[in-house]
């Protein structure tokens, strides 16, 4: 699992090559940006399950047949696990933000995943939607404008917001 | 590799749980003391080269029998790989201030040190006196700041420890 600081030494040892310069004008941009990501983590952990059961719901209302008989949420033990597993995606989104890096998104959740849904055979598409309504949700979340208003010193939010979709962004892809 | 936030997001996930407060407040916690390492390594990255000439060259001045044939600086050669090995671990240094902690020079320096210096029958205190005058050689405020010093000087103490 890497951070962004460790991301920057793994690079450079790749090259043999000191860290000086522009890496470390990035790395102390996030230092400066800190509080920035550290609230956005804040946001999105803090309505977690606002966030989940949104996604969840709104994939079903856009989709009926999932909650009929024969349907993928249906009974309730199944819609159970769609939430237990929206919750899951959501709190690794939630550490790759934390951490600056992608490598625990990847390693930890994604790797195997799409195999894994296509063996239990839950629907891709459907999946994909309602992460991303989990990426809208959370946008909102770390912008302040969803319904729930957090108090936050309001600032420049959009590459923080920016690096937080394509979070989610990434999940989608290696679903599709 | 164990750095700002990794710890944490590792400790976070075994027990299946978002970032708490507590979490966040960690992390804020080492990004408030990064400015000094990452000074410390930006310092040590730009003079890289003349700090690995310097603490080389005093090896070799105080220890000249390594010169003497059969010894570790016996030719050119063997004495630019005295050169290289230090900037190695002065690298490692780098590393370890921007990640703010000894995984760099915990996985790609000091593990099986001792075993290689052993197979290759290379002595330990040249280098542990090439990394001694490089610490005692930095000064504040000429190089860095003194709490950049503090940081650079507890990665090479910790290099020495390892070597000694």
């Amino acid at each position: 699992m890497l951070d962004a600081f460790s991301r920057a030494v793994v690079t450079a040892d790749s090259k043999t090559s000191a860290i000086g310069g522009q890496e470390l004008a990035n790395l102390r941009k996030f230092i400066a940006e800190g509080n920035k990501r550290l609230d956005a983590v804040n946001a999105i952990a803090s309505n977690a399950s606002c966030i989940v059961s949104d996604s969840v719901a709104g994939m079903i209302c856009e989709n009926q047949g999932l909650i009929q008989a024969g349907g993928n949420c249906y009974p309730n033990r199944r819609m159970a696990a769609c939430l237990r597993d929206a919750e899951i995606v959501l709190r690794y989104i939630t550490y790759a933000l934390l951490s600056g890096d992608a490598s625990v998104l990847d390693d930890r959740c994604l790797n195997g995943l799409k195999e894994t849904y296509v063996a239990l055979g839950v629907p891709l598409q459907s999946t994909a939607r309602a992460v991303g309504i989990m990426k809208a949700c959370a946008v909102a979340h770390i912008n302040n404008t969803s319904e729930r208003k957090m108090e936050m010193i309001q600032g420049d939010c959009a590459a923080i917001t920016a690096e937080a979709a394509s979070y989610f962004d990434r999940v989608i892809s290696v679903l599709s | 590799m164990k750095s700002v936030a990794t710890t944490t997001v590792a400790a976070a996930d075994s027990a299946g749980r978002f970032p708490t407060q507590s979490d966040l407040e960690s992390v804020q916690g080492s990004l408030q003391r990064a400015n000094a390492r990452l000074e410390a390594a930006e310092k040590l990255a730009a003079g890289l080269d003349k700090v690995t000439q310097e603490a080389g060259d005093t090896v070799f001045k105080k220890y000249p029998y390594l010169k003497s044939a059969g010894e570790a600086g016996e030719n050119q050669t063997k004495v630019d790989k005295c050169y290289r090995d230090i900037k190695h671990y002065l690298r490692l240094i780098n590393y370890s201030l921007v990640v703010g902690g000894t995984g760099p020079l915990d996985e790609w320096g000091i593990a099986g040190q001792r075993e290689v210096y052993r197979a290759l029958n290379l002595p330990t205190a040249p280098y542990v006196a090439a990394f001694e005058y490089t610490r005692d050689r930095a000064c504040a405020p000429r190089d860095m700041s003194s709490q950049a010093l503090v940081e650079f000087r507890s990665y090479l103490d910790y290099v020495i420890n390892s070597l000694s």
